[in-house]
């Protein structure tokens, strides 16, 4: 099984010199293996050089079919879809994953590519592009890949993903706050609450059932893409907006005994640098703890197999 | 007026080492009139950068005031506004002028924007800045500050987007992105709008031979923006909008070229600048 981040970003791309190592684009992550259809999860900027890339192969031709398993519907996981190549050939088909919501899925979707945001509407796609509504729980199969997923606490709610081929397993979990004084559900929270603060008990074990159920997902994974969007401090200031810490990460990465740790949905201000300062510091921490750990960057692609998970292109 | 670029790029941002000289933000454009008024042209992902640095001033402090002018409301046109930051401030005003039938439907436009499904703000009243909105006929005259705003509308594919001249002591510019003429060129009226431009900032989102295949998409070429500038007399012409795919060195080809036809045709006195990040012009 194959791992291939094509955008590694939160929030918004931030194109300049300053992002150039690790990547502007927003979330898009693809899994290969040998003899299945391409998985993609989320649909951010980085899925338009993914879709260029498809283009020379059978999408080119209009034969290609792509899973794309979507976390959420904010912006920077959806707005590279109208720039997926393929989706401009007729005879390609592309099925679309996401949480079901009281909006049918093609709706949200179509609201998108609508006048007067966007020149083409979704029925004007030459693809055959069909959706999947998902449940907070649910298992299912993509050809020989079984997929699993569980709720993560972020506004609005998004959904992780564990792709599991034989032996080999990946979880994708973006985006999530922790799990200790914050319940999103659908509704807004303009401000956090006060510090100190106790939640209210029925909150606190909903945060705590969330959290055992995310850990089981992640469960021996050989590799755990999750949501490191903060530092502790920015994290102190916008518990709110639904975002992790590497610390959060690496807890549950240690609780759940994964192979590999990547840290992503990096903060569109972290400079490569400060992104370079991050990974060190962590892996400081983890001297002598038997967890991998890499900061995701456009390109690199990681191979899993018995041994655990290997750069095998773009580890620059 | 002073004008300086903060997103030059058509479609969707194109981050990566090969659009670092000229920038791969979407379209946003400032424009500074002698009393500090603000005008901002349009709002793609640019306006973030223009939004952090005006947090230095009074928009930090919640005493800004800015105008917003949007040619059409494509995403690579708005998609920086959730991230502006001086929207969050209370006190800020904010007053956004667009393309729209009405007021109430530019409102609309932007409020889908912020829509639950997609943005975590879910509504643009938990925005802490003031936002009114105007919708803009064409052939109005609109005084925003002491600058004198006139708009036509141009052919955009399906749809249309608005350039806009601004006009102060007898300074003129125009800002005309993505623009797709008919192949015998603009209109009389749009000539007329553009017409002795002290500057003209033309979508010239393809070279001609992308365009001749892409006509469906209402952009211009290089070429198109020209042949706009030759015939409106304007004085300087800035290339804008670049096309997400096209490189640095593309650009330079473009800009080579373009320079090469305003010779031929009996332009050598107009000035000519590719659009970058950063760069900064005095009108």
């Amino acid at each position: 099984m194959r791992v291939r981040f094509w955008g590694v970003r939160g929030s918004i791309a931030v194109p300049g010199p300053t992002t150039n190592r690790y990547g502007g684009n927003t979330s898009c992550v693809e899994i290969a293996a040998d003899g299945i259809d391409p998985i993609i999860i989320d649909a951010g900027t980085g899925i338009r050089h993914l879709g260029k890339e498809l283009a020379g192969s059978a999408f080119g031709s209009g034969r290609g079919t792509a899973h794309l398993l979507i976390s959420h519907t904010h912006w920077d996981h959806i707005q590279g879809l109208p720039f997926f190549a393929p989706l401009y050939t007729r005879g390609n088909r592309l099925h679309v994953y996401a949480r079901r919501r009281d909006t049918h899925l093609r709706a949200v979707f179509a609201s998108q590519t609508e006048s007067p945001y966007f020149p083409v509407p979704l029925d004007e796609m030459r693809a055959d592009v069909t959706f999947h509504e998902l449940g907070d729980s649910q298992k299912f199969t993509i050809g020989p890949a079984e997929v699993r997923c569980t709720r993560l606490n972020h506004p609005w709610i998004a959904l992780a993903y564990r792709i599991q081929m034989g032996e080999r397993s990946v979880v994708y979990a973006s985006d999530t706050a922790p799990f200790r004084d914050i319940l999103f559900e659908h509704e807004f929270i303009g401000q956090p609450p006060a510090p100190g603060a106790p939640l209210e008990p029925a909150k606190a074990a909903a945060l705590a059932a969330m959290r055992r159920s995310l850990v089981e997902l992640c469960r021996g994974a050989d590799l755990l893409i999750y949501d490191t969007q903060f530092t502790a401090e920015e994290y102190r200031q916008k518990p709110h907006w639904g975002h992790s810490t590497p610390d959060d990460a690496i807890a549950i990465a240690r609780e759940a005994e994964v192979g590999t740790l990547a840290l992503y949905h990096h903060a569109p201000d972290r400079t490569d640098d400060e992104q370079d300062a991050i990974l060190t510091h962590c892996r400081a921490a983890l001297s002598g703890v038997p967890l991998g750990l890499v900061a995701a960057r456009e390109g690199l692609e990681l191979t899993l197999d018995a041994s655990g998970a290997r750069p095998t292109k773009g580890s620059g | 007026m002073k004008v300086r670029f903060w997103g030059v790029r058509g479609a969707i941002p194109a981050p990566g080492p090969e659009t670092n000289r000229y920038g791969g933000n979407t379209s946003c454009v400032s424009v500074t009139g002698a009393r500090g008024q603000l005008i901002i042209l349009d709002m793609g992902t640019g306006v973030v950068g223009l939004g952090k640095q005006l947090m230095a001033g009074a928009m930090g402090r919640g005493q800004g005031r800015a105008a917003v002018l949007l040619s059409h409301a494509h995403w690579d046109h708005i998609q920086g506004f959730p991230f502006f930051p001086p929207v969050f401030v209370p006190g800020n005003q904010l007053e956004i002028y667009g393309h729209a039938h009405s007021t109430d439907m530019l409102e609309g436009i932007l409020e889908g924007q912020m829509n639950p499904h997609f943005s975590p703000i879910y509504t643009l009243r938990n925005l802490g800045a003031a936002i009114s909105f105007t919708a803009v006929a064409p052939g109005e005259v609109h005084d925003v500050d002491g600058i004198r705003v006139s708009a036509h509308p141009n052919p955009h594919g399906h749809t249309s987007a608005l350039a806009f001249r601004l006009e102060e002591g007898g300074a003129s510019l125009v800002y005309a992105s993505d623009a797709g003429y008919p192949l015998d060129g603009p209109s009389r009226e749009t000539l007329d709008l553009y017409a002795g431009a002290d500057l003209l900032i033309h979508d010239a989102t393809y070279t001609p031979a992308d365009r001749a295949t892409r006509l469906e998409r209402g952009n211009s070429s290089h070429a198109d923006a020209s042949a706009a500038a030759l015939a409106a007399g304007a004085r300087h012409l800035v290339l804008f909008h670049y096309d997400q795919d096209y490189a640095d060195d593309t650009v330079d080809d473009m800009t080579r070229a373009c320079r090469a036809d305003l010779d031929r045709a009996g332009g050598r006195d107009i000035a000519l600048t590719a659009a970058a990040e950063g760069l900064e012009i005095e009108v």
